[in-house]
């Protein structure tokens, strides 16, 4: 051969980084690489893990992947990865991928105490079918439910929701994406009337200062990290702060750490807020031409069920906090209101509303925010002197201030999975727009994302439960009108009711008001809080779960059919990521063994049902719309008939394989001879996941959510889109009349987005005046008070419990746990605590300990050392471990506007196994 | 050529769903997964260790595939975090004027790939390590004495 294996990888090595940053290679490796990359195929892809969408270039031989890289050409990694992302490949590899479907069976039939035996996919439809018919025909369509996901292909993401939402009239569809940004959309749609940020990454390149809030951006948006770090290390002048509940990765490249107390964050902010007046910097040039004042009520409640009648004996305390709080000191500060004072939580139902308030009232708010207040509340280390922790939060102050400084805030999990989350991103805006420091290159808050495509299919193809296409929404007639025509389907189809979000569904489980539920792409009895509950409601309750995954995790042990599913890169998929960049690739290898794409299921799912067994007249408790009768759906199949459709037509032939979609034909050259199995399987020659795209696109084309046509993202020069994509032009900064095409013509900013923009105004009280103000074109800063934590550590539960991700690993580990070199860089989830907390309960590093809340208990191995650094009274343990189920102690309050859960803070014991 | 193996890819397809039609495997739903108990039990973590060879004595460990970024084979708890002040790590490995020769095989030296050119005033154009590869550990992560969980045919 000439040269040994050690050369073969040194110089493949080689020719790999060094492609990356286009350094000329030695003739000798240039030859070797071409040697062993023979019959190798490469092609672009998209990371399979985190939200900031990093490119990779995937090589194929023999229907297998060879190898990964980073795509040199992405303008978001320039050729890196993180340590998860060069195991791409690998992940599709381990042993016990699920390949054949399994069903739970005694005696040659479903049983749902029985054990898992493989069966046909003809087998394992006939019976989902069949268990579907039965909670549908019982409970109408909010009987049935699907878990979806932020890791959903945009095709996916939109198959699961027209299926559900045109097909079976359910709106009970919910992503884990809940877990991960509705704060963040929340937010959005408040304060801008239209979702996702208004920058891009490039605001790192153009930045001076950056600021962390709850984002641990090192170990979860590593790459994005990596370029704040070269960014840091090559301008001087450059400043990055991190706030954040305890000492972690993110802080070693920071010039300012900031350790807070849960939740306090609202209080800071609003510091901030009180100096920008004070110190009479308000940008009113901006404030008056672009912004309004806003509030809404504080006594909203924590997102909890209301009753406690499913509550143990221990849960019962701060379930009755869900309707009524005693307010402790600094609460009554913050609110205005007197400490001890019990405040009735009479908004819970519309925890959303908001009116515009004046300026005057607006200043009157934030006056209580004083230093010396904020940080007696808000210091998260007892070890750390109030003196020190005020100059902190003074530099922080001076640094958004700066006028010659540029602000990009970060934000992630601190901030979205919080019982405040909505107002605490509302609150980040109110500064930067206070400021004029947003939408600009360099300047702006930023918020980003954990899934791949939390934005790109959870969001924009809308699987949320009030959700429809391209920001539309259920509960507004004009936009199920535009769905109803875009789809033909008949009128009064779509069910005007918002469904069940993603912890509601099992709750619904648990009292049996939904007796079917789906899981795709995702792993919600491992991801979803207070899980005790669910596992319990999955495997006792009279109900059906499916579960489609690639390999079994806890949902699959507690399913009672598993389907084989097809992994990222064995199918046709889009991604779109946390910058608004749509990113497609092709399928690059055949599913093992029966698995089959998420695509292909629904579709063949869909195959199993009649328009007359759907479109009939439904109940619907609860059901209160306009033109509505109560508490049911009307009976739309005479319409349907003309309109052409029989009742006997399937919903695949009505929602999936239509005339339009039929017109894209398989092949396609823009395969470039990459294979199609879902086309395949299914028997087709149309290209299923191009016309889905098509027909989603549709939606976006002209309403501020412009995509490119399919085959523009497959094109060899593209490397992903940030939409809306205009005449062929992306849009790098949103709202600012030199970048964003949707802007009015000589408004220099246009907060143009069009929801919830008409307003009542009122006071800090309340509503005065019922009349509606119109503020298009504006944003809204809004004012939201501090409020406490719905659980707070006291003397027996007497730790906060933080949970979270690690950079290793990615969600509840079910891939990344398979490859060998990522398993052995962190094996188990850690109980990281204070080595103060740990003598003090006889614990010394590598013991076992018992973290117990009101909820549950489970075991973890002490570390006191290591990446993170824990205040005294605070412990932090990461969910990716199903042997360390983390989520059977944590709290399922949410945000009451967003529904989001806040795994940051539930009060805990720790205790000597 | 082709075929002959598409025949015999039916021919074996046929068997082996044959075969699986007679025999249906069974699976109790503990046994999935990578923890082989029950959800509702309470299994008790392993506490793990990091290799703990000393910096040089390490064996270089095998990449997973070509490209893959080489694993830390020796202990690396004493020059944690790297931060924007102190990077323990390149203390040996920030060696470009290695590349290439023989101490390279005992002390492997970042790549080329990871320096920018930078020309100093009036000098030589220096290598400076590029800051979007400073935190090592980003990619670069040490291996605990542990078992894969399962195993992985890549």
């Amino acid at each position: 051969m000439g040269i040994t294996r050690r050369d073969f990888l040194k110089n493949s090595v080689a020719a790999a980084t060094a492609a990356t940053v286009g350094i000329p290679l030695g003739r000798f490796a240039q030859a070797a690489s071409q040697k062993l990359e023979q019959g190798w195929r490469w092609d672009k892809g998209v990371c399979r893990f985190c939200g900031v969408g990093c490119g990779i270039m995937i090589a194929t031989k023999n229907g297998k992947i060879v190898a990964t890289k980073g795509d040199p050409k992405s303008p978001v990694n320039r050729g890196l990865n993180c340590i998860k992302g060069y195991y791409n490949g690998k992940i599709l590899y381990a042993n016990d991928r699920l390949t054949r479907p399994l069903l739970r069976m005694k005696d040659g039939k479903f049983d749902k105490k029985g054990e898992f035996v493989t069966v046909s996919w003809q087998q394992a439809f006939d019976e989902m079918a069949r268990q579907f018919k039965r909670a549908y025909a019982e409970l109408g369509p909010a009987g049935v439910a699907i878990f979806g996901s932020g890791q959903y292909t945009i095709q996916e993401g939109y198959a699961a929701a027209k299926l559900m939402k045109a097909g079976f009239r359910s709106n009970n569809i919910d992503p884990n994406a809940r877990h991960c940004m509705a704060s963040a959309v929340a937010g959005f749609i408040q304060t801008f009337g239209i979702d996702e940020p208004a920058g891009n990454y490039d605001d790192i390149e153009q930045t001076d200062t950056i600021i962390a809030w709850g984002a641990n951006m090192a170990e979860m948006h590593p790459i994005l990290w990596s370029r704040v770090a070269d960014r840091r290390l090559s301008a001087k002048h450059v400043k990055i702060v991190n706030l954040s509940t305890f000492h972690n990765m993110t802080s070693n490249i920071a010039d300012i750490e900031i350790i807070i107390r849960p939740q306090t964050d609202l209080a800071i902010q609003n510091y901030i807020a009180r100096e920008i007046i004070k110190r009479n910097v308000v940008n009113w040039n901006f404030v008056n031409k672009h912004c309004v004042f806003a509030t809404g009520p504080y006594d909203i409640g924590y997102g909890l069920r209301g009753t406690d009648k499913f509550a143990n004996p221990a849960e019962k305390d701060i379930e009755a906090k869900e309707l009524q709080i005693e307010l402790d000191k600094y609460e009554a500060v913050a609110q205005g209101k007197k400490s001890g004072d019990i405040v009735k939580q009479r908004s819970r139902a519309g925890a959303g509303g908001h009116w515009l308030i004046s300026y005057d009232d607006f200043k009157k708010a934030v006056e209580p925010y004083t230093l010396d207040f904020v940080a007696e509340l808000a210091k998260g280390d007892p070890d750390e002197s109030l003196q020190q922790f005020q100059a902190k939060l003074k530099q922080l102050a001076d640094l958004y201030i700066a006028a010659d400084r540029k602000v990009v805030s970060f934000w992630t999990m601190g901030f979205n999975q919080h019982q405040r989350g909505t107002w605490v991103n509302e609150q980040v805006y109110m500064n930067h727009l206070l400021l004029g420091k947003q939408s600009q290159p360099g300047n702006g808050a930023f918020s980003l994302t954990g899934q791949p495509s939390a934005c790109g299919t959870a969001r924009e193809v809308g699987t949320f439960a009030h959700r429809l296409p391209a920001d539309m929404v259920v509960d507004n007639p004009q936009h199920r009108e535009i769905c109803e025509k875009a789809w033909k389907l008949p009128a009064k189809t779509l069910n005007p009711k918002i469904g069940s979000h993603i912890t509601k569904i099992m709750r619904d489980l648990e009292d049996r008001s939904v007796k079917w539920a789906w899981v795709q792409v995702c792993n919600p009895f491992q991801c979803t809080a207070n899980a005790n509950h669910w596992i319990k409601a999955a495997r006792e309750m009279d109900n059906f779960i499916v579960v489609s995954d690639a390999y079994p995790g806890i949902s699959a042990k507690v399913a009672d059919l598993i389907l084989p599913s097809a992994m990222i890169f064995e199918k046709w998929g889009g991604y779109g990521n946390a910058e608004r960049r749509t990113q497609l690739w092709r399928e690059q290898v055949p599913p093992p063994g029966e698995a089959r794409s998420d695509v292909w299921q629904v579709l063949e799912f869909s195959k199993r049902f009649k328009l007359k067994e759907v479109w009939g007249e439904g109940p619907l408790p609860g059901l209160l719309a306009d033109g509505f009768e109560d508490g049911k759906l009307p009976n739309v199949l005479a319409v349907a008939q003309q309109m052409g459709y029989s009742p006997d037509d399937t919903l695949y032939d009505v929602l999936f394989a239509t005339p339009a979609n039929k017109k894209f034909k398989w092949p396609d050259p823009v395969a470039k001879g990459y294979d199609n199995h879902t086309v395949a399987a299914l028997g087709e020659d149309w290209f299923v996941e191009k016309a889905l795209f098509e027909e989603y696109a549709q939606f976006g084309r002209g309403h501020m959510h412009d995509l490119a046509d399919f085959d523009v993202y497959l094109r060899d020069d593209v490397r992903g889109l940030k939409w809306p994509v205009v005449k062929g032009k992306e849009t790098h900064w949103r709202f600012n009349e030199k970048y964003d095409p949707y802007v009015k013509k000589g408004s220099g900013f246009d907060f143009y987005g069009p929801a919830a923009k008409s307003l009542p105004s009122g006071n800090l009280g309340g509503i005065t005046s019922k009349s509606r103000k119109s503020l298009a074109g504006r944003a809204k800063i809004f004012f939201r008070p501090y409020a406490a934590p719905v659980e707070v550590p006291d003397a027996n539960y007497n730790l906060w419990l933080i949970t979270g991700r690690v950079l290793e690993h990615w969600h509840s580990g079910t891939m990344t746990r398979r490859v060998e070199e990522l398993h052995r860089a962190m094996p188990t989830a850690l109980l990281y605590m204070n080595p103060e907390d740990a003598k003090s309960r006889g614990l010394r590093p590598k013991d076992v300990a018992w973290i117990e809340s009101r909820r549950g208990k489970i075991k973890a191995v002490v570390e006191t050392a290591g990446r993170n650094s824990m205040p005294r009274g605070a412990i932090f343990v990461p969910w990716f471990d199903e042997g360390v189920f983390i989520n059977r102690v944590t709290l399922d309050a949410t945000c009451p506007i967003s529904k989001q859960t806040d795994f940051k803070k539930c009060a805990v014991k720790v205790f000597k196994a | 050529m082709k075929k002959v193996y598409v025949a015999l890819g039916a021919l074996l397809l046929a068997v082996t769903g044959f075969a699986l039609a007679q025999t249906q495997k069974v699976t109790k739903d503990a046994d999935l997964g990578l923890s082989k108990t029950s959800v509702f039990s309470d299994p008790t973590p392993e506490p793990f260790d990091y290799n703990d060879a000393f910096p040089g004595t390490g064996k270089v460990l095998p990449r997973a595939y070509p490209g893959a970024p080489p694993q830390v084979p020796h202990n690396i708890e004493a020059f944690q975090p790297v931060t924007s002040a102190n990077n323990a790590c390149l203390g040996c490995h920030d060696k470009p004027n290695t590349i290439g020769k023989k101490e390279a095989k005992t002390l492997p030296p970042i790549p080329l790939s990871h320096y920018s050119q930078v020309k100093a005033k009036g000098g030589k154009p220096e290598r400076k390590l590029s800051g979007a590869r400073f935190v090592c550990t980003q990619c670069h992560v040490p291996q605990a004495k542990v078992e894969p969980l399962v195993g992985n045919n890549f």
